[in-house]
């Protein structure tokens, strides 16, 4: 059984319509990378998955339980977090205070195991926990949303363009830590401009435009397809 | 039919032809002026001939409610039209309302000085007196604008209400200015001549018997032409520039469509021309209600009935709309009056039972207001007529509203 | 909301995007630091000293009023921490928070009536009676503050409308309290205490100061340091600046911001009806004291920074000192208007206030 199914979705803002008639899946431990044009609703697709926007057709499921009508915060309990592409750190909160947002249904005791395990993830983040998120770079921003969203230990973790501006150096880190991510049993969702390098450590993809499902395949068939290679990985 | 209501309906006949031709605003002007013309004789005649109790209070009811029209249209002016939470109508209004009384009232001389103190007194014509008031408030806008127009829409909102609080301390604590906390009173009313003695020398004999039948109060009906003869040029006004190229760049502005390409300079010149209209235009009404009111002192500035009950209108009436803004007006003001007559009837029907509390019953009323701000804020936040998406004329070969 | 690491942003702004370009901090932009804002602030002050000197005012009257002022900041504090601390969680101007103020002070009036009266506590004016009148006011305070938010406000969130509609729904809101207050006390203007007795202690200087004022302002302070903890170190707390700071966010990490809210009103309205009682108790109690201090509350807020309790506790205590040495050279009902030009003095300097964040 897949871990998250998204099945026959119809979705968007106002009158517009977004996403028609989408269906994927995630199964547990893999990594799935959806790359696709701009305006193809990549965004959008996390958002509703994720509970900000609500499907108008369709559903969306995840671990067996239907999720499309749950509220965000619910579904973070069920075991699912998002890492926003923008905006995703609180910048007037210190990284500590960040991280343990990320984890604010948990108790004392939990909280501090918590903080443990992301900061062996992220040293870096130990050493600025009393600096306010607002004032670090891009990368380090990064680090501290991507923590934050694991405080909860999910099951799945929905990562909306990790790499947007940031230095070819810091693209390269962020998919290693990505992998490193999974390979702790959790699942990642993402959606990538990167599409290349993203298709090249994913299990699987899909092709999304016009808020359709193009093409899907695993990594590597889809980086073998021409005529993905030509329309969306630039050749 | 009582000869004196036929006279009184006869000067009612201007303004309920302007009505006419408000109300049938969707009609062309080859079939509009004659049904507001046929609207103005007959409508008159007939609350003349079948309900002439009402005509004195349907007088004083309507020339408040077009005062409050015009306040309406100023604020529109600056809300509607450009955005800017004015919560300071009462400063503009004030400006007026005392620049006014100023203007065209003679400063007291002799033993009369010691009681009642004012700056000056130019006993100057009514429209004299206008004009300054128009000027005076939008001076004293343009120097607000000046610090503040910029400012997060919030803060605007409150430092306009500081505003308003200080000319209001100002006309309320300066004696020398307008005799304030006292009462000014004496404001004379123009062509007052027209119904009180001494009469006009230049009335035809004619009309000296027409009017033979009618009282001196009755020079109301006189007032009540000449506020519905400015609120209908400002809204003429009004509507002239909201079609214009002017209009059109200060909706861009409002919208920020990306093809306002203007400069920062150029928009924020814009933001203060439509502030200092709205502003010019309270003016004029405080300007026209002074003269109503023969005597004023610093309460009329209270914030309550100056300024959040013209917002009630303006959001009642639909906000960016100048026929909205009207609307939102005489609503408002009739349930305002009508809420009056209720809390009297509740007062005097709980008199004998709760003295303490029926005595209280008229706090109710802003009560009642409030709750319908949250319900027009709730279900009909863009007012009973939204705006509608004005396009040029040229681009649709729409006709002309 | 408060610095948690205490130090002053000196007119940097970080970028809130995640975008990692605007690390830097951005440029002036005629953007004031604090310390050249508190300068000029000190210096009108001063100057307001001068003014008082040359209109014949001594130099112990001057420092009375002066400490009048501070004791006045007190109770203007306790109602700005209330409403910094909404204003900067639901992010609009709420026109009906002096309101809260009323009603408490009221309610407490209400208990007094009905309690038995104690003798006066120590040197102050009051008994433990409105000390338990207080708590009770405070409980249906924020009781009606989270109904409106549950009846009126929720809803305007859940739309989607714009700040400009809270703010008009928060005006009605105003209305309706007020009428109520007005219905059920009358408009005339009572004491807590009529009668009694309530003298001044003498201090160095020729200052007199009443147990009463001392009490008031102690209890701000205590209330600021409380505010400042809560937010600082509790998980509510930090949960309500994470969502001031970004409520999306807020809600992707799993807070539920509709607690939070309502958390923020019961604590808003809470210190708010506080603040109605001292208000009542250093003055007197009339129906229309919301609508007075609603002025003098937003300058104080707005001046120290919304979202920042020592910002409210500061800008409370300038506007007090303002509005008090304000009757040293002009006629006394003046006051709120020189707070508000000073506020206006401190927008066009730095528009978010002295102690904010970004």
């Amino acid at each position: 059984m897949p871990l998250l199914e998204v099945d026959s979705v119809t979705a968007g803002y106002g009158d517009t319509e977004i996403l028609r008639g989408l269906s994927m899946v995630v199964h547990e431990n893999e990594i799935v990378s959806i790359i696709g044009p701009n305006g193809a609703g990549k965004s959008t697709l996390m958002k509703t998955v994720f509970g900000l926007l609500h499907p108008r057709q369709g559903s969306i499921t995840f671990n067996g339980k239907d999720i499309s009508r749950t509220a965000p915060y619910d579904i973070v309990l069920q075991g699912m977090c998002y890492v926003p592409q923008v905006a995703n750190v609180f910048t007037t909160l210190t990284v500590e205070e960040n991280l343990q947002m990320g984890a604010f249904p948990l108790g004392k005791a939990d909280l501090s195991e918590s903080k443990d395990r992301v900061y062996a993830m992220f040293p870096k983040l130990r050493q600025r926990r009393r600096q306010l998120a607002g004032k670090m770079s891009g990368g380090e921003r990064q680090q501290v949303a991507m923590g934050s969203a694991l405080m909860l230990n999910p099951r799945l973790l929905l990562l909306d363009e990790p790499t947007a501006a940031l230095s070819p150096k810091l693209v390269d880190e962020i998919f290693e830590r990505i992998a490193s991510i999974r390979n702790t049993g959790i699942a990642i969702l993402m959606v990538e401009q990167n599409a290349r390098q993203s298709l090249m450590m994913a299990d699987r993809g899909y092709v999304l435009a016009n808020g359709e499902n193009r093409h899907e395949g695993t990594g590597r068939e889809m980086l073998d397809n021409p005529e993905v290679g030509r329309l969306y990985l630039g050749g | 039919m009582d000869p004196a209501h036929l006279v009184k309906a006869f000067f009612l006949m201007l303004p309920t032809f302007l009505l006419g031709c408000l109300l049938f605003g969707r009609w062309r002007w080859p079939l509009r002026l004659p049904a507001a013309v046929l609207f103005g004789i007959l409508v008159p005649l007939a609350v003349a001939a079948f309900i002439p109790g009402v005509m004195d209070y349907l007088v004083s009811f309507c020339t408040m409610a077009s005062i409050y029209a015009v306040l309406s249209l100023g604020l529109n002016a600056q809300w509607g039209y450009n955005g800017h939470l004015n919560f300071g109508v009462a400063a503009f209004f004030g400006m007026g309302m005392f620049t006014m009384a100023l203007f065209v009232s003679t400063a007291p001389t002799g033993p009369l000085a010691l009681y009642a103190q004012q700056l000056f007194g130019l006993n100057a014509p009514f429209l004299v007196g206008l004009v300054a008031a128009a000027v005076m408030a939008g001076v004293l806008g343009y120097l607000v604008a000046q610090p503040i127009l910029h400012l997060r829409i919030d803060f605007l909102a409150i430092a306009t209400l500081g505003i308003a609080e200080i000319v209001r301390l100002i006309f309320q604590n300066e004696r020398w200015l307008a005799n304030g906390p006292q009462p000014f009173s004496g404001i004379p009313q123009p062509l007052s001549c027209v119904f009180k003695a001494p009469r006009c020398g230049w009335l035809p004999d004619w009309f000296l018997d027409a009017t033979a039948v009618l009282q001196p109060r009755d020079y109301a009906y006189l007032y009540l032409v000449i506020v519905v003869i400015a609120l209908a040029i400002i809204y003429a006004m009004l509507e002239a520039m909201v079609r214009s190229p002017w209009g059109r760049a200060l909706r861009a502005v409002r919208d920020e469509e990306s093809s306002a390409a203007m400069s920062g300079k150029h928009v924020k010149s814009l933001r203060v021309q439509s502030f200092v209209l709205g502003c010019v235009i309270m003016g004029i009404a405080g300007g026209l209600y002074a003269p109503f009111m023969v005597t004023i002192d610093y309460s009329h500035l209270n914030p309550l009935f100056s300024t959040f009950l013209v917002w009630v209108m303006l959001m009642l009436g639909g906000s960016g709309n100048n026929k909205g803004a009207i609307l939102g007006a005489f609503v408002i003001w009739a349930v305002w009056s009508g809420t009056g007559y209720v809390t009297s009837g509740l007062e005097s029907a709980l008199s004998n039972i709760a003295p303490d509390i029926a005595r209280r019953m008229s706090f109710l009323r802003w009560a009642f207001v409030g709750l319908l701000l949250a319900a027009i804020v709730l279900y009909r936040p863009q007012g009973l007529l939204p705006e509608k998406k004005r396009v040029s004329r040229f681009l649709r070969g729409v006709p002309e509203n | 909301m408060a610095d948690s690491t205490m130090t002053m942003t000196d007119g940097d702004a970080a970028s809130e995007t995640g975008s990692g370009a605007e690390v830097a901090a951005r440029s002036s932009d005629g953007v004031r630091s604090p310390r050249f804002v508190g300068g000029v602030l000190l210096l009108v002050l001063v100057a307001m000293w001068v003014a008082g000197w040359f209109s014949g005012t001594t130099a112990e009257e001057m420092l009375s009023l002066t400490v009048w002022g501070v004791m006045l900041g007190g109770i203007i504090a306790l109602g700005g921490i209330g409403l910094t601390l909404c204003y900067g969680v639901l992010k609009f101007p709420n026109f009906a928070h002096g309101e809260f103020l009323t009603l408490g002070a009221y309610i407490t009036y209400g208990s007094i009536l009905v309690l038995p009266q104690t003798n006066p506590i120590w040197r102050f004016s009051f008994g433990w009676e409105l000390l338990l009148g207080m708590v009770l006011a405070i409980i249906i305070t924020a009781v009606v503050a989270i109904v409106l938010d549950k009846l009126l406000y929720r809803r305007l969130r859940m739309h989607g409308s714009p700040l400009v509609l809270l703010a008009m729904a928060s005006l009605g809101m105003e209305f309706l309290l007020r009428g109520i207050v007005y219905l059920i006390w009358g408009s005339n203007y009572h004491f807590y205490y009529s009668g009694r007795a309530n003298p001044a202690m003498d201090f160095p200087f020729g200052v007199r100061v009443q147990a009463d004022q001392l009490f008031v302002f102690a209890l701000a302070f205590i209330l600021v340091v409380a505010l400042y903890w809560m937010l600082t170190r509790t998980r509510m707390g930090k949960a309500m600046r994470a969502t001031a700071d970004n409520p999306d966010l807020a809600q992707v990490r799993g807070i539920n911001t509709e607690r939070v809210i309502a958390w923020t009103w019961a604590i808003g309205a809470g210190l708010a009806a506080v603040g109605g009682v001292m208000y009542g108790l250093a003055s007197q109690m009339r129906p229309d004291m919301g609508f007075l201090l609603l002025l003098p509350l937003f300058a104080a807020v707005i001046m120290g920074g919304i979202g920042s309790a020592w910002g409210a506790l500061v800008g409370a205590i300038i506007i007090g000192v303002a509005m008090q040495l304000t009757s040293a050279f002009l006629n006394p009902t003046y006051g709120p208007a020189v707070a508000f030009t000073l506020m206006v003095l401190v927008l066009l300097m730095r528009p978010q206030g002295l102690f904010a964040q970004n």
